[in-house]
C-alpha cells in the first residue's frame, strides 16, 4: 500500500513534469510552421457534410479560431491560408456575416490584400442582397487603398441602393461621384441629400458639400470669366460687376449661403467666404 | 505483492480476450483499414499517401474506440457484479488492484493495436508503400496515447457510471485533440487571472495532438526528434499522475 | 488470542441526496475464539453483512476496532488469514473453475506447485470433480457456492468467514456444507458465519451471537443459551378418558388420538405420570421442552420488533406451546 501523502506527491510530480514536458514540445515544435496544420483544411461543403449537423457550430468554432490565429502577430506566413479558412466559414453559413466584415478587415488591414477583401465582400453582398455594409465596405477600401474612386462609386452606389442604407452612404456616394470629376451630379446628389436630411448633423454635413462644391464650380466659371476679360482687357476686372457690365456673365453667383464670392482685384482670383479643405485627393 | 498485480492484469486481459465486442471492433478496424484501398483509387496523384491517411485512420479511430469502451466498464463492472469482493477480502491492496487493471488494460490495447498494426503495416509493403519504419513509430505514439485514454477510462470507471464515463472521457479526448489552440488563445487574454486560468487548463487537461504524428509520417516531413522524447516523457508523466489519483479515489471508496 | 474480535463497531451511511443518515451498526461487540464456530444471527436488514464488511475492509468503520488474531483488521496482511465467501457469490464467468482457483490463488502469491495441488484437492473436496474446466457462466447456484468455498479455502486460512453460505442450497447441499465446515473445524480452523436459517445454525455452532438493529442482542455458548431456558416439560399419552385426564392435569391438548399434557415444572411428572397409569392410559413419552435457538431469536425480537420484518425461520420443529409468542406475528 503506498501511502497517501506519497500517492499525492506522485500526482502533483506527474503533473508537473508532464507540463515541464508539454512546456518543452511547445519550444521545439512550430505548430504552425513544422506541423503544416492547414495541409488539410476541408472544403466549406466536406466540412458541412462531417460535422453530421454542427455546421454551425463549426463555423462558428472555426470563425473564433480564426480570430485568435490571425491575431497572433508573431506569426509570420500565417495568412497563407487566410482566404480558404474565410471561404470555408462563409460557404457553411453564408448569412452569417461577421465573418465577412472580419475577415476582410484582417485581408485590407493585415495581409494587405485588398483585391481578395473585394472577393470575399462580393461574396457577402452576393449571398445577402439586402445588406448595404459589404458594399460600403468594399467601396471604401477602393477608395482609401486602391484609390480606385470609379469603383468605389460603383461600389457606394449599390450600397445606397439597399434598403436601410444610412444617409451617409448616400453621402459618400456623393462625393465620390464628385471625386469622379462630375462635380454637377455630385451636387444633385448633394442637393437631395440636403433636402431630405434627417437630422440637423446631416443637413449641415449635406450644407458643407455643397457649399464647397457650388463654390468650386462658381469660383472655377468666374475665373474662367476673368481670364477672359483679361485677355479682352488686359487687366483685372476691378470688381466682379464688371463682369456683367463685359456681359461676360448675365449674373454674379452667389455662395451656397447666398453671399457673395470675393474677389482678389489685384491676384484676378475669387475664393468663397468659407473656405473647406477637402484634400483627400 | 507483484504477484496479485499480475493476476490481476492477466484476468482483466482475458476478460477482454473473451469478449466478442472486443473482437469485433478489432475486426472492423482492420477491415477499415484495409478498405483505405479503395478510397485510395479515388483520389488524383500520389495514392499512397491517402491510403496511408485512411488507414492511419481507421487504425487510430478503432483503437480509440476501444480503449474508451473497456475501460470505463471496467472498474464499473467488477463493482456492479460484486466481483470485486473476492478480491479486496484477499490481501491484495487497492493500489495493486488499480495498477493491476491497468496493466491489464494496457496488454489488450498492445493487442489490438499489435493486431491491426502490423496487418496495416504488412498491408501497406505488399502495396508498394515500402518498408515504412515511421509507421511503426507511429503505431508507438498512438499506443502511448491509448494509454493515456485508458488512465482517463479508468480513473472515471473508478467513481462514477459507464455512461458519465463515457462523456467524461470522450470529451477529454475531443479536448484533447484542440488543446494546441489555446497556446493562441492565452495570449489574447490580458486579465493576468484568466490568463493564469487557461495556462493552468492548458498544463492540466490532457494534450492529446502531440501523438498525432500521422502527417509527418504520411508526407514524411522533417521533425526533431526531441519531440518524441518529450512526447514519451510527457505519457508517462500524465499517466502516473493520473494514476495517482485514481487510486486516491479509489481508496476512499467503499463496497455496499 | 481470539481468532476476531469487534470492539464497539459503528457504521452509519449517509443517503445519496438527502442528508440523512441511518445508522446501521450502533456499537457492535462479539468475540470469536480459535477453533470454534460461531453463528451471527439476525433477520434481514440487522446490519450482519454490513459487520461482515467491515471486518473485511469493503467498508469503513466510523468508530470502534476490529482485530483478527490480535492485529488490526485494515491492514492488507490480517487478509492472508481469512478466506472469505460472500452472500450470493458471483465470479468472472468467463473463467473456468480451474482459472479462478489458479486467479484466486494468484493474488495470494502462493508457489505454483502448492497452488496445483491444492486446486485439485478443493475441487474434489467441494464436489465438483468432472466440472473444473466448464465456463463459470454454466454453472448452478449450488455449483457456485461449492467454488465459493473453494476460493475461500484455497490459501488454507485460519480464519473462514461466510455470509449466508446456506442460502439457496439445497438439502443435499446444506448437508455437505455442514459435513465440510465441521470437518474444517476439526483441522483447527475458526469459522464465523451468518445466517437467518436457524435450523442450520443450531446444528453446529459453538457459539450464537444475535444481532438487532445494529446491536448484539445475545451472545454466548449454543449450550448456555438453551440449557438455561427448559420452558416446560410435556407428557405425551394415550388409551384415557378427557373427563379422567382433565382431573388429574387441566393443561392438555388432544390430537390423533393422543393427549399432549403441558407441565410447568419436573416436580409434577412422576404425580401425574401415576396418577394416568393409575387410570389405565399409556404413556408415550415425556419430554423436557428447551427453548429452542428459534424461541430465542424471537424473544429477543418480541419488543423490539418493528412493523415490516421478515420472520424468516422456516419453523421445521415447532414448539407446542402457547407460551413462547410465536404466533402473535
Amino acid at each position: 500500500m503506498i501511502p497517501g501523502r506519497l500517492l499525492a506527491v506522485i500526482f502533483m510530480a506527474g503533473l508537473l513534469l508532464a507540463a515541464g514536458m508539454q512546456n518543452r514540445y511547445d519550444a521545439t515544435v512550430n505548430y504552425f510552421g513544422d506541423r503544416a496544420t492547414f495541409v488539410s483544411l476541408p472544403s466549406g461543403k466536406a466540412l458541412k457534410t462531417l460535422s453530421f449537423g454542427y455546421s454551425n457550430l463549426a463555423a462558428d468554432l472555426l470563425f473564433i479560431w480564426s480570430i485568435q490565429f490571425y491575431s497572433a502577430t508573431y506569426l509570420t506566413n500565417r495568412f497563407d491560408f487566410l482566404e480558404r479558412v474565410y471561404d470555408t466559414i462563409t460557404d457553411i453559413t453564408p448569412q452569417y456575416k461577421e465573418p465577412y466584415i472580419i475577415g476582410s478587415l484582417i485581408m485590407v488591414y493585415e495581409a494587405r490584400d485588398i483585391p481578395m477583401a473585394l472577393r470575399l465582400l462580393d461574396k457577402g453582398s452576393r449571398h445577402n442582397p439586402d445588406e448595404w455594409f459589404f458594399d460600403q465596405d468594399a467601396g471604401y477600401y477602393c477608395f482609401k487603398f486602391l484609390k480606385d474612386y470609379p469603383k468605389a462609386e460603383f461600389y457606394y452606389q449599390r450600397a445606397a441602393a439597399k434598403p436601410g442604407a444610412p444617409a451617409f452612404v448616400k453621402r459618400w456616394k456623393a462625393h465620390l461621384v464628385y471625386l469622379n470629376d462630375d462635380p454637377g451630379a455630385a451636387y444633385r446628389m448633394w442637393l437631395e441629400i440636403y433636402e431630405n436630411a434627417g437630422d440637423a448633423m446631416e443637413k449641415a454635413a449635406a450644407f458643407n458639400h455643397l457649399y464647397q462644391i457650388k463654390s468650386e464650380i462658381d469660383t472655377g466659371l468666374l475665373e474662367e470669366k476673368i481670364a477672359r476679360f483679361r485677355e479682352n482687357f488686359r487687366r483685372w476686372p476691378s470688381s466682379l460687376v464688371e463682369l456683367i457690365k463685359a456681359r461676360l456673365v448675365s449674373a454674379l453667383p452667389s455662395d451656397f449661403s447666398g453671399n457673395d464670392y470675393i474677389y482678389d482685384p489685384e491676384k484676378g482670383t475669387v475664393t468663397a467666404a468659407r473656405i473647406f479643405r477637402w484634400k483627400r485627393r | 505483492m507483484k504477484m496479485s498485480m499480475k493476476g490481476i492484469a492477466i484476468n482483466t486481459f482475458k476478460e477482454s480476450a473473451r469478449n466478442k465486442m472486443f473482437y469485433l471492433l478489432v475486426f472492423f478496424g482492420i477491415l477499415f483499414a484495409l478498405s483505405s484501398k479503395l478510397i485510395s483509387f479515388l483520389t488524383l496523384g500520389d495514392a499512397m499517401k491517402v491510403l496511408k491517411d485512411t488507414g492511419l485512420a481507421a487504425v487510430n479511430f478503432f483503437c480509440v474506440l476501444i480503449a474508451i469502451f473497456t475501460g470505463i466498464n471496467l472498474v464499473y463492472k467488477e463493482i456492479e457484479k460484486k466481483t470485486i469482493f473476492n478480491i479486496l477480502s484477499k490481501p491484495v491492496s487497492r493500489d495493486q488492484f488499480i495498477i493491476g487493471k491497468f496493466l491489464g488494460l494496457a496488454l489488450t490495447m498492445l493487442t489490438a493495436l499489435a493486431a491491426m498494426a502490423g496487418i496495416f503495416f504488412l498491408f501497406v509493403w505488399m502495396s508498394g508503400g515500402g518498408f515504412d519504419l515511421k509507421i511503426i513509430l507511429y503505431f508507438f505514439m498512438l499506443f502511448l496515447e491509448l494509454l493515456v485514454i485508458v488512465a482517463i477510462s479508468l480513473l472515471f470507471s473508478s467513481f462514477t457510471t459507464p455512461i458519465l464515463s463515457f462523456i467524461f472521457t470522450v470529451s477529454l479526448y475531443l479536448i484533447g485533440h484542440i488543446m494546441w489552440t489555446f497556446n493562441e488563445f492565452k495570449t489574447v487574454l490580458r486579465v493576468p487571472f484568466w490568463k493564469h486560468f487557461v495556462q493552468g487548463l492548458y498544463y492540466l487537461l490532457p494534450n492529446l495532438d502531440k501523438f498525432n504524428i500521422k502527417n509527418e509520417v504520411v508526407l514524411n516531413t522533417a521533425f526533431n526528434p526531441w519531440t518524441i522524447l518529450f512526447s514519451v516523457l510527457y505519457a508517462l508523466a500524465y499517466i502516473l499522475a493520473l494514476l495517482a489519483v485514481t487510486i486516491l479515489i479509489f481508496r476512499r471508496r467503499e463496497f455496499q | 488470542m481470539k481468532a476476531l474480535e469487534i470492539k464497539d463497531l459503528k457504521k452509519t451511511f449517509r443517503s445519496n441526496f438527502l442528508f440523512k443518515k441511518y445508522r446501521i451498526l450502533k456499537g457492535i461487540q462479539l468475540s470469536v475464539e480459535k477453533g470454534e464456530i460461531y453463528g451471527f444471527l439476525g433477520p434481514n436488514g440487522a446490519g450482519k453483512t454490513t459487520t461482515i464488511k467491515c471486518v473485511l475492509g469493503l467498508l469503513f468503520p466510523d468508530q470502534g476496532e476490529i482485530l483478527i488474531d490480535g492485529q488490526p483488521a485494515h491492514s492488507v496482511t490480517a487478509r492472508r488469514r481469512i478466506g472469505f465467501l460472500p452472500e450470493n457469490p458471483y465470479f468472472y464467468d468467463y473463467l473456468s473453475a480451474r482459472e479462478l482457483l489458479f486467479f484466486s490463488a494468484s493474488l495470494f502469491n502462493l508457489p505454483a506447485a502448492i497452488v496445483r495441488d491444492r486446486v485439485a484437492a478443493l475441487i474434489h473436496q467441494v464436489g465438483l470433480s468432472g466440472y473444473e474446466d466448464l465456463k463459470l457462466r454454466k454453472f448452478s447456484k449450488g455449483m457456485i457456492q461449492r467454488l465459493g468455498l473453494a476460493q475461500a479455502l484455497i490459501h488454507d486460512p485460519d480464519l473462514l468467514i461466510l455470509d449466508e453460505p446456506f442460502s439457496g442450497l439445497d438439502p443435499i447441499g446444506r448437508k455437505d456444507l455442514r459435513t465440510l465446515i465441521l470437518s474444517l473445524r476439526e483441522q483447527g480452523k475458526t469459522i464465523f458465519f451468518s445466517s437467518h436459517i436457524l435450523q442450520d445454525v443450531e446444528m453446529m455452532v459453538d457459539r450464537v451471537g444475535i444481532i438487532l438493529n445494529g446491536a448484539i442482542r445475545r451472545e454466548g455458548k449454543l449450550s448456555e443459551l438453551i440449557s438455561r431456558s427448559i420452558q416446560y416439560y410435556e407428557i405425551v399419552c394415550a388409551n384415557i378418558a378427557e373427563k379422567e385426564l382433565a382431573k388429574i392435569q387441566p393443561n392438555f391438548v388432544c390430537r390423533d388420538d393422543q393427549f399432549f399434557i403441558t407441565l410447568a415444572s419436573d416436580a409434577d411428572i412422576n404425580l401425574v405420570v401415576e396418577s394416568i397409569i393409575h387410570n389405565g392410559g399409556r404413556i408415550a413419552a415425556v419430554n423436557p421442552v428447551k427453548m429452542t435457538l428459534e424461541d430465542i431469536f424471537f424473544n429477543e425480537m418480541q419488543p423490539h420488533r418493528p412493523a415490516t420484518t421478515a420472520g424468516g425461520a422456516d419453523g421445521a420443529r415447532t414448539s407446542r406451546s402457547e407460551g413462547a409468542g410465536r404466533d402473535n406475528q
